[in-house]
């Protein structure tokens, strides 16, 4: 095995807000694109490195990208899927593609494996300052009420499009950390302090390790 | 009323023409005239309209510039009240996007020497398991 976890993450949004430039933009241009059409998913993938406590994680990073079926609102289940992160983008050019973010951030609750995933918002095309209608205000407050991490991006001039990306990876994997230390304690977190004491009492609602 | 015996015609020359509209931007709001203003029903992925102002409202808010589409197969079938029943397997493209498959079944309701669309139901064919 040439690396350590595989991390999958998804690019949302209405379309035309950017999201297969951003990844573009993110991989340098330089990716294996791979297009298959029965589950309507675009996906890239990139190596990275993620240091954490001075050890180095070997990440494989895969990227999905919808293939324009969210203009017909048929995305399914299936591209939620076992995704860990969520880069979520709106135009900030366009009034409606920031608006739908309340909507696409309902569908993630609803079908991604937790109710409060990781998701960073981007507000993209940052460098057309000219034709800008959502401020940056605006949505910063949006972001801060629903807790989200904020970042202005621009897929044409590279702006944030790493920072963005990175932001994701530090906080799936300090969530994936988190949960792998906490199941080596004993009795934290659901596990019985005696592998032979089961535990019976019922789970809670959330079915993540958060 | 009697089965109509050019189901397999009307069918393919009514698919050629709904799209031909439907493909065009500026013909496309034309399409309201194929719907009755209350008795035409549409499902578009799942989401169920009633009415041609509805329906043409969902069209419009459909966001891209350009679509083209390849049809594989019209199948067609006479209804016992003279309509037709119309299933259509094609693949389309909107800008530059990937192609998707995509499925439409469309019932003709004859209506004064022609027909209306009485139902039309559309959907990509994108599944759960690749």
């Amino acid at each position: 095995m040439d690396y350590d976890y595989l991390v999958k993450f998804l690019a949302l949004g209405d379309s035309g807000v950017g999201k297969t430039s951003f990844l573009y933009q993110y991989t340098d241009g330089v990716f294996h694109s791979r297009f298959i059409s029965t589950v309507g998913i675009d996906f890239r993938e990139k190596r990275m490195i993620y240091q954490s406590k001075g050890i180095n994680h070997r990440i494989h990073l895969q990227l999905w990208d919808t293939a324009g079926q969210e203009r017909f609102r048929s995305l399914t289940t299936a591209f939620y899927r076992d995704a860990m992160g969520f880069l979520l983008l709106f135009d900030l050019t366009n009034e409606q593609s920031f608006l739908e973010i309340r909507n696409w951030i309902e569908q993630l609750r609803i079908h991604a494996y937790c109710e409060v995933p990781d998701i960073v918002l981007c507000g993209n095309k940052a460098d057309m300052e000219e034709r800008r209608v959502v401020s940056e205000w605006r949505a910063r407050e949006f972001a801060e009420q629903n807790k989200l991490p904020y970042l202005e991006t621009s897929a044409a001039t590279g702006q944030n499009v790493n920072r963005a990306v990175e932001t994701l990876v530090d906080r799936v994997m300090s969530r994936i950390e988190t949960a792998v230390d906490r199941a080596m304690l004993p009795g934290r977190r659901g596990r019985p302090k005696d592998p032979n004491e089961l535990n019976l009492s019922t789970p809670t609602s959330q079915n993540c390790f958060c | 009323m009697a089965l109509n015996p050019q189901y397999d015609a009307i069918g393919k020359s009514f698919v050629q023409q709904y799209y031909m509209l439907f493909d065009d931007p500026i013909q496309r709001p034309s399409l309201v005239n194929m719907y009755n203003v209350e008795h035409s029903f549409m499902t578009f992925e799942g989401k169920q309209l009633q009415g041609s102002a509805k329906i043409m409202e969902k069209f419009e808010s459909l966001r891209f510039q350009n679509i083209s589409r390849q049809i594989t197969v019209v199948d067609s079938q006479p209804m016992f009240d003279g309509g037709v029943l119309i299933n259509v397997f094609g693949r389309l493209q909107v800008d530059t996007d990937p192609p998707h498959d995509y499925n439409q079944v469309f019932v003709l309701k004859p209506l004064n020497g022609s027909f209306f669309v009485q139902h039309d139901i559309f959907r990509l064919n994108i599944h759960n398991t690749a």
